[in-house]
């Protein structure tokens, strides 16, 4: 598992604290009833403030998984690290 | 903090059947991340607490406040967090109403009206919920016809506003206004705004600012654990200079001798002084030459400021046990300041509890710091007249136990007697309870349980029209000590219940605590008394008087009938006057 993985999930538990890693790993906005738009803002802001990020407003709607969510910071983190 | 950080901390468990502390927050944008920072904050303030909030709806700022007047008993604090959208929607960016020159005294004028709304409806919340309140933090938008460096009659009367609304707010005993030159330092203005958010989401802050405002606020929350007392070295401390050496004409705390950093320092501690903070010296010298340095007329602190003087060759710690038991109080409440770093280690070694402080002599901006450090050591939300009161009484708490000492041979009795001590009982209502409620909060070893209470909960107690809060003053020939007791609890039937029961230290050895439980049995008419006791590893002066009572610690339900403690109390010599029951 990456470090980059790692701050991820860090993430993710942060905001669905009942989840393990394993379930973070498959959770999308579809299978995890807690997921809201709240949810999601609150993921983006999380994620923009750990890997310093800015996330761009179009893609929001896009970032419905976790999966979704580590494709999103692999493309974007080397840019800004 | 980070939001991740919060977030962590807001979702941490919390044990079955906590109380639950409700909070309701009211801002006109949508709360996001300033819920959770404010949430794990308060998580913080409150450990064995469950901290719920609630906020009201996005742009109704007065709405929402207005509304809490309907569900009364439903928080236990109100926070309300002002920006300027919320006194006029079109001072932010979601809104697009117009920035037409023509249109800025409209602006101006309805910002008013909103401000004198906001004003009637926090004061009105606050009396029902403790409140606190942020006003504006974020930049105003540039709308005005001025460049960004020049200030506008527009923008002037904007602020104008604000700050009268601060002003009338502050006033309020019940309510406390954040402070933006503190918010200044821990959130830098340029970077408070965050338009995408604002935007996208309706929240105007940036992450960083949301966690400085929710820190703000946090801190007023809860403010009982201030320090009680300062103890001060004098050479190159209090002046610059050594008195058994340049003599007292020389030493110099002025610009002109480049020693203002101490004149700063002597300022500061007649502030402290006179809010209430006991100032003590410890002080390797000569008394006598320090008795001829305080007769300078320049000093900025004076004599009638400082009590005790320990000025004695003896170690430092020596001087400060000395000091900590004529004030009755212990370590961990005191700051020692001295500018000799062995001095300092020495009693820090004696007393790991107490903050000790190396004077930054010839350092300007150690000298800020220091003073910005006590000042949050020993700041209060408000003054009382027992702060006035409580240098002069401990004064005469010492001239009390020396003519105590004097009278030896004369009985206790005799002696008490002598005193002509006046006790008043009166009840606390929520207007007059400041004094009640720092004792509740501050007294350790005369206290029934250690319970403490947070602000709301206080407030709380003055909604259920069955309790009874007694504030209790003394005074004898040897002075006033204004509120030094409180009693709390209820009365159902035939029996007072007790729940809360705090004596000052500096009132100990006086039978105060014996008059308390007659004055219940007298005036209450009941045959019983019920306390709701726990040891504390501090409240060792109550066990010992429950001992007296008993004849043991009370291992279970502590109840004292009227036979017993007619049994074993002592004869009381106290003039007594009751203020009306309601």
């Amino acid at each position: 598992m990456s470090e980059q993985e790692i701050r991820l999930l860090q993430c993710f538990a942060s905001v669905f604290p009942g989840l393990s890693d394993g379930e973070i790993r498959e959770t999308s906005a579809q299978s995890n009833g807690a997921w809201d738009s709240l949810s999601t803002v609150t993921l983006a802001a999380v994620i923009q403030e750990e890997f310093g990020l800015d996330v761009d407003e179009e893609i929001l709607p896009c970032l419905d998984s976790f999966k979704a969510f580590r494709d999103y910071v692999c493309r974007a983190y080397p840019a800004t690290n | 903090m980070k939001l991740i950080d919060a977030l962590k901390l807001a979702a941490l468990p919390i044990e079955e059947g906590a109380p639950e502390k409700k909070v309701f927050l009211a801002c006109g944008f949508t709360p996001l991340h300033l819920q959770t920072f404010l949430t794990a904050g308060l998580r913080t303030t409150f450990p064995a607490h469950q901290v719920s909030s609630k906020t009201g709806l996005f742009g109704d700022l007065c709405g929402s406040i207005e509304r809490l007047q309907l569900q009364p008993d439903t928080y236990d604090l109100l926070i309300v967090v002002v920006e300027w959208s919320d006194l006029d929607p079109r001072l932010g960016l979601r809104m697009l109403g117009g920035w037409r020159p023509s249109q800025m005294a409209e602006i101006v004028e309805s910002a008013a009206r909103t401000g004198s709304r906001l004003q009637s409806g926090i004061l009105a919340a606050s009396r029902q919920i403790p409140t606190i309140v942020s006003l504006p933090t974020l930049p105003l938008p540039p709308m005005f016809p001025t460049i960004p460096s020049q200030t506008s009659s527009t923008e002037i009367q904007l602020r104008h506003t604000a700050m009268s609304l601060a002003a009338s707010l502050v006033q309020e005993k019940d309510v406390r206004v954040a402070n933006g030159q503190y918010l200044d330092e821990i959130s830098s203005p340029d970077t408070r705004y965050d338009m995408k958010s604002d935007a996208m989401t309706g929240f105007p802050y940036s992450l960083n600012h949301a966690a400085g405002v929710a820190e703000v606020l946090c801190r007023l929350v809860d403010s009982s654990r201030q320090k009680k007392g300062l103890i001060t070295d004098l050479d190159d401390t209090l002046w610059s200079g050594i008195l058994g050496e340049d003599g007292h004409d020389e030493i110099s705390w002025h610009l002109a001798q480049h020693s203002q950093l101490h004149g700063l320092y002597q300022q500061f501690l007649a502030s402290l002084a006179g809010a209430g903070v006991l100032i003590g010296v410890a002080s390797k010298n000569d008394s006598s030459n320090v008795e001829h340095a305080f007769e300078r007329t320049d000093l900025l602190v004076s004599k009638s400021d400082i009590f005790p003087f320990e000025t004695h060759w003896s170690s430092k710690s020596e001087s400060v046990q000395r000091i900590l038991r004529i004030w009755n109080i212990g370590p961990e409440s005191v700051v020692f300041v001295d500018d000799s770093p062995m001095e300092v280690a020495e009693v820090k070694a004696a007393f790991p509890e107490m903050d000790c402080i190396v004077f930054p002599k010839n350092d300007y901006p150690g000298a800020w710091k220091l003073l910005r450090y006590l000042r949050e050591l020993f700041g209060k939300p408000a003054l009382t007249e027992e702060d006035a009161l409580r240098l002069r009484s401990i004064r005469d708490s010492k001239v009390w136990r020396d003519a105590r000492d004097i009278s030896s041979k004369v009985s206790e009795d005799d002696f008490l007697e002598s005193v002509q001590a006046h006790v008043v009982f009166e009840p606390v209502h929520s207007r007059n309870g400041a004094r009640a409620f720092e004792l509740l909060n501050k007294t350790n070893q005369f206290n029934l349980n250690g319970k403490r209470l947070a602000a709301s909960d206080w407030a709380s107690l003055f909604n259920n029209s069955g309790t009874l809060i007694l504030a209790v003053s003394y005074t004898d020939k040897f002075g006033a000590m204004g509120k030094i007791a409180v009693i709390m609890g209820s009365v159902r039937g035939r029996v007072a219940v007790v729940t809360g029961w705090v004596i000052s230290c500096r009132a100990f050895s006086r039978r105060i605590e014996h008059q308390c439980l007659k004055y219940l049995f007298d005036t209450f008419d009941v045959d019983e008394i019920v306390f709701d006791y726990q040891s504390t590893p501090r409240n060792t002066v109550l066990q010992e008087f429950l001992v007296e009572l008993f004849g043991e610690l009370p291992k279970d339900e502590v109840r004292l009938s009227r036979e017993l403690f007619v049994a074993k109390a002592p004869r009381l010599f106290h003039n007594v006057q009751g203020v009306a029951h309601v």
